[in-house]
């Protein structure tokens, strides 16, 4: 009896001794690198950089840019030349006024050295500071999508204070210079354990209300720990046992389980990430042979895949254009090629295509189960349609090296996240393995990106999709939705989670 | 006369445990005949079903027939397991007998020994795949250098201490060879140890090449095997665990017999063993 | 004795040369570039080239090897490429986690491990010996994963009497209290390697029990308990202690299953995770480490053989 009454007891005090209520536990999937936005890309990072650090512009619900440190623009009538006026008394955290020069020091850097900053610098003449609190960007010609690329803030170029982005050059800045404008501020960095954030007391929110990313963000956190916590069943666990109050990317086989669960509380990420297999156009039988590649095309069940990869129904979607449904960029245009599932048309088209059983290598990465799986059900799906497939499974690192040798292989698996404007896509770039760049896409993406008219954009950007359904240079899988969950103890979430979780706006009750 | 019922008693048990064995290596040969779906063949549309009509054992993630999965993995992971135990045993027992026997080779032998414990599987079994491509003999030297330090470690200590017996020094001033003593005088001494440690190489090798099978350093993910089973099989843990139970109730049934059988030899490579236990 | 283990100590260094000349071929031999890593998917070639460069990633492989072991000797094993902190910080973060849980661990093993084995040898061939025997055996091959995630769901999920995982740090905090957990990795931890020690524990006491000494102390008329643990246990401690040795040091660095499972930051964890960031200056510091560590266990397991064992000599 006695020794019960202790066990009791000892219970009570190790529940009571928890950490502070004011603390917010977010448990990550993986440890996340630096949390330099200019030079990295890692989502990870972005979670929780983007409550440190904040940009010139970013997305509203709809995933429209909206000024963010901008006060407003005024864009000059032949397009080129845009100045953009900042507000006034946003401090950093080390308790100095963000003002023009550190937004030319921090755009230049970018410029430079930030891995998606060249796409628009390869179009702008300079970046000046015309008064303390105005910016003028000089384009050499007119680029389209330059406030989507200020406003994307996943290896995009959040400001940092001018002595620090000035030095600053192609490796990531330390942990010491993390230092921005955003509601929360860097306190430390424990690998392994957790990276810290404390509110900023001085703040100074936008006035307009919150929505999606921009508007006025409080933190309600006194603090906030990233924890990373790798196996999906800790977390789940975690969650539930009251050690953490969020979690992401949970796997969808457990989501119905989790959904009637009152312990917990999921929630939808809007952000879709999309499977994508991509084709060399550098070396092996698919350099300019479009034929044989809607061969490999027409022998893919998508569907099949997509169900044993992700599960259930409502977390994916078999949809063949390349941007999601509920965007305007969404099309119809070339999907007749889109998983086809016909393993007798695609032998008849691989022979026409001149294909004699050479092999394919397939390199497919295990550090992502979506990857795998999906790797797999295909392999099995083309080698029944006649295909001679080497499946080579990697680690990451093996195959992100062995991918920038085309030499080495024949399609790739990979994915992407969501882009609110196509021109981000990694296969819009010609330097992206894959490496297509046929004349015909070189002209579309001229015109892509050199027209200011939205609708003509929104037809380009068809064409281009027709094109993709062509040539092939990568197959889109689908649509995949991850979802996270939390404890029923937060509040303010809302009904479904951005790309990139946000916690400004958000409390316990 | 009770030491005899005891001994048979343990027998019908190794029995037993001979059986399963011989069932589980029946099962690998014939796989076709016990399993009559193809192991690879995927079915999305029915996956995750429980055990039952059509799937005894129920299905995976992809809608692969599970117990036709378990027949034909039996044939990679008993290989695989089989060939760590053998070559961690046979160049263990080498190394450790040369290296506590002769003096002049403790030092050299055994700091090499040290070398290689501190590199762990995964970064051999990288380097390995990049030397030498993806395949079984890579699993199972990267996974078998572990257990080799091992072996070698408790060979080595077992025979410093087993030459300075008084019964091993009769024989060396009797005139007996070095090659002689080591095999007939030591070498037989060192089987009840060695063989603990071989039963659990078996037991732990299944569950290392899992780990590495789901790093993607292990075999052709394509290859069914009970390690790649349960590993996959962990994700599954809430939602099917009949994924993970069923290829993990075959290697625990599987570590048992073998565990079992083991120690039957044991006792048959001791015959003074069973006069000795008598009384105990 | 003291020469032997001065002899040893220097012996140790051709050796640990040796593991840094392997462990910097080997991570420079296997595919792929930490820096693509850390930049991530989109870093262009050339942008990866440009920061390859200024780390002096792109130097000749015996100028990087001189760089860095000039370092190692003076005590600096270089940053971290993906933490960007030093090589020495990040260990010795995780090594506080990993030492503890080992010792927790082998604490338990040596409770639970020896007294079993202990019964099921001086019980040998009965049904108590079986039973122990077989139930040991199934824990040595229960997946770790399913041991840990069942305990978690059931101590932490159901009871909330133990926390679920991650490991607050004792030094940083001072909070002893902390140690509640490990306590469930520890468990998990136990299980198998109990097994193990459990059946070392009786093969090697039954061995001794067929040895000349044991008979005659019992022709003597020995009461049967004094042999079994004055003759028979110390005798058999030999090829324990051995084992004791390097289940300790594979304590400290390869227990990655129950540190993932259990969210915990430990060394095993560490290793893999460098290894697939190919983040070369922390698997080479962790590697010349855990190569440390063997052989000082490996020394005092020699150590330990001969006070165990006189007629072992070591000059």
């Amino acid at each position: 009896m006695k020794l019960k009454r202790t066990i009791l007891a000892i219970a009570l005090i190790l529940v009571t001794m928890t950490a502070s209520a004011a603390t917010f536990r977010y448990a990550t999937i993986a440890e996340p690198p630096s949390l330099d936005q200019h030079v990295l890309t890692s989502d990870q990072a972005t979670t929780i950089a983007q409550h440190v650090f904040e940009g010139l512009y970013t997305f509203n619900k709809s995933y429209d840019p909206i000024p963010m440190l901008v006060e407003k623009e005024s864009i000059s009538a032949d397009g080129k030349t845009i100045a953009l006026t900042l507000r006034q008394g946003v401090k950093f955290h080390n308790g100095k006024e963000m003002t023009s020069a550190d937004v030319v020091a921090s755009l230049n850097r970018w410029g430079v050295y930030g891995v998606r900053g060249p796409v628009l610098f390869e179009h702008i003449q300079k970046v000046e500071a015309s008064s303390k609190y105005v910016v003028t960007l000089v384009f050499k010609n007119v680029f389209a999508p330059w406030k989507t690329l200020l406003a994307f803030i996943n290896g995009g170029p959040v400001i940092y204070p001018e002595e620090i982005a000035k030095p600053a050059g192609k490796q990531p800045i330390p942990e010491t210079q993390y230092i921005g404008t955003g509601p929360y501020r860097f306190v430390q960095r424990n690998p392994g354990r957790f990276i810290l954030l404390e509110k900023f007391k001085d703040y100074v929110a936008r006035t307009d209300a919150a929505d999606g990313y921009g508007g006025k963000r409080v933190a309600q956190f006194d603090q906030i720990q990233f924890i990373p916590v790798n196996d999906v069943g800790t977390r789940v666990n975690g969650v539930k046992a009251g050690d953490y109050d969020y979690a992401e990317q949970i796997s969808g086989d457990l989501y119905e389980m989790l959904s009637g669960d009152a312990s917990v509380k999921t929630l939808l990420n809007e952000g879709v990430i999309m499977p994508l297999m991509f084709f060399d156009s550098s070396d092996g039988p698919f350099v300019g042979n479009y034929k044989l590649r809607v061969a490999v095309l027409t022998a893919l069940n998508t569907t099949a895949a997509l169900q044993a990869a992700v599960g259930p129904k409502n977390l994916w979607s078999a949809n063949g254009s390349i941007m999601p449904k509920g965007t305007s960029w969404f099309n119809s245009a070339g999907l007749e090629n889109y998983s086809p599932n016909n393993a007798a048309r695609a032998k008849a088209l691989a022979a026409e295509a001149g294909y004699k059983g050479e092999k394919i290598v397939f390199m497919v990465s295990s550090a992502y189960k979506m990857h795998n799986d999906i790797g797999l059900v295909f392999t099995k799906q083309l080698k029944d349609a006649g295909f001679n497939i080497d499946l080579q499974v990697y680690d990451w690192a093996t195959l992100v090296s062995k991918r920038g040798d085309g030499k080495q292989w024949d399609m790739f698996f990979t994915h992407h996240g969501f882009v609110p404007d196509p021109i981000l896509f990694s296969f819009m770039s010609e330097a992206y393995p894959g490496w297509w760049a046929s004349p015909e896409k070189k002209a579309l993406s001229q015109t892509f990106t050199s027209t200011l008219d939205q609708k003509k954009r929104l037809e380009t950007w068809t064409q281009i999709q027709k094109l993709m359904y062509e040539q092939v240079p990568v197959l889109k899988v689908g649509d995949v939705y991850t979802y996270d969950i939390y404890s029923p103890k937060v509040q303010d979430l809302g009904e479904t989670q951005l790309i990139w979780p946000k916690f400004w706006n958000v409390s316990f009750k | 006369m009770s030491g005899f019922l005891k001994m048979l008693r343990s027998r019908k048990i190794a029995i037993a445990g001979l059986a399963f064995l011989g069932f589980i290596v029946l099962m690998a040969l014939l796989a076709p005949l016990v399993a009559p779906i193809n192991p690879l063949d995927m079915d999305p549309a029915n996956r995750l079903l429980p055990p039952g009509k059509g799937h005894i054992f129920g299905t995976d993630n992809f809608g692969r027939d599970i117990w036709s999965r378990v027949v034909y993995g039996a044939r990679t992971s008993l290989i695989s397991s089989v060939g760590v135990v053998l070559f961690s045993v046979s160049i263990g027992i080498f190394v450790g007998l040369v290296a506590g026997y002769f003096k002049a080779l403790n030092a050299p032998f055994m700091r090499l020994i040290d070398v290689m414990m501190a590199f762990p599987s995964l970064l051999l079994a990288l380097v390995l795949m990049t030397i030498f491509g993806r395949g079984m003999v890579n699993v199972i030297l990267a996974v078998g250098i572990t257990y080799l330090t091992r072996t070698t470690r408790i060979v080595y200590g077992m025979t410093l201490k087993l030459k300075e017996e008084v019964y091993i020094e009769a024989f060396r001033s009797a005139g007996a060879s070095d090659l002689r003593l080591l095999l007939k005088h030591i070498f037989p001494n060192l089987t009840s140890p060695v063989i603990v440690q071989a039963t659990f190489t078996f037991a732990f090798s299944l569950l290392d090449m899992a780990s590495l099978d789901f790093l993607g350093l292990g075999l052709p993910p394509e290859i069914p095997s009970w390690g790649n089973m349960l590993s996959e099989g962990s994700i599954y843990l809430a939602r099917a665990p009949w994924m993970l139970l069923i290829p993990g109730l075959f290697i625990v049934l599987t570590v048992l017999s073998f565990n079992l059988v083991g120690d039957v030899l044991r006792d048959q490579v001791d015959p003074r063993f069973r006069h000795d236990i008598k009384g105990v | 004795m003291l020469k032997f283990v001065l002899r040893r100590i220097v012996g140790m260094i051709p050796s640990l040369f040796l593991v840094s000349v392997l462990v910097f071929g080997f991570v420079h031999l296997i595919p792929g570039d930490p820096i693509q890593i850390l930049l991530g998917d989109l870093a262009t070639p050339e942008q990866v080239a440009a920061v390859r460069e200024e780390m002096g990633l792109d130097k000749p492989i015996w100028v990087q090897y001189g760089k860095w072991i000039a370092g190692v000797v003076t005590g600096d094993m270089g940053n971290s490429i993906f933490f960007g902190q030093s090589v020495l910080s990040v260990i010795g973060n995780r090594a506080e986690t990993s030492i503890l849980l080992a010792l927790l661990t082998l604490l338990l093993i040596l409770f639970i491990g020896i007294p079993v084995g202990y019964l099921s040898a001086t019980r040998y061939g009965t049904k108590l010996d079986q039973s122990i025997s077989g139930i040991s055996m199934g824990f040595a091959s229960i997946p770790t994963f399913w041991l840990g995630l069942t305990l978690m769901t059931f101590f932490a999920v159901k009871l909330k009497w133990l926390p679920s995982s991650g490991f607050p740090s004792i030094f940083q905090s001072g909070n002893w209290g902390n140690l509640r957990y490990l306590i469930l990795p520890a468990i998990t931890l136990s299980a198998p390697n109990s097994a193990l020690i459990i059946r070392l524990t009786r093969a090697s006491m039954l061995d001794v029990f067929k040895e000349d000494y044991v008979r005659t102390a019992r022709a003597k008329g020995l009461r049967e308990p004094v042999v079994n643990v004055f003759h028979v246990f110390r005798n058999s401690m030999n090829s324990l202690v051995s084992a004791l040795g390097f289940t300790f040091a594979g304590l400290v660095s390869g227990t990655v299953v129950t540190e993932t499972v259990f969210s915990l930051p430990g060394i095993g964890k560490l290793v893999v995770d460098s290894v697939l960031r190919r983040d070369y200056p922390v698997i080479q510091g962790i590697i010349l480490c855990i190569a440390l560590l063997y052989m000082a266990i490996n020394l005092l397991v020699d150590i330990a053989y001969g006070w165990l064992d006189p007629r072992i000599r070591y000059s």
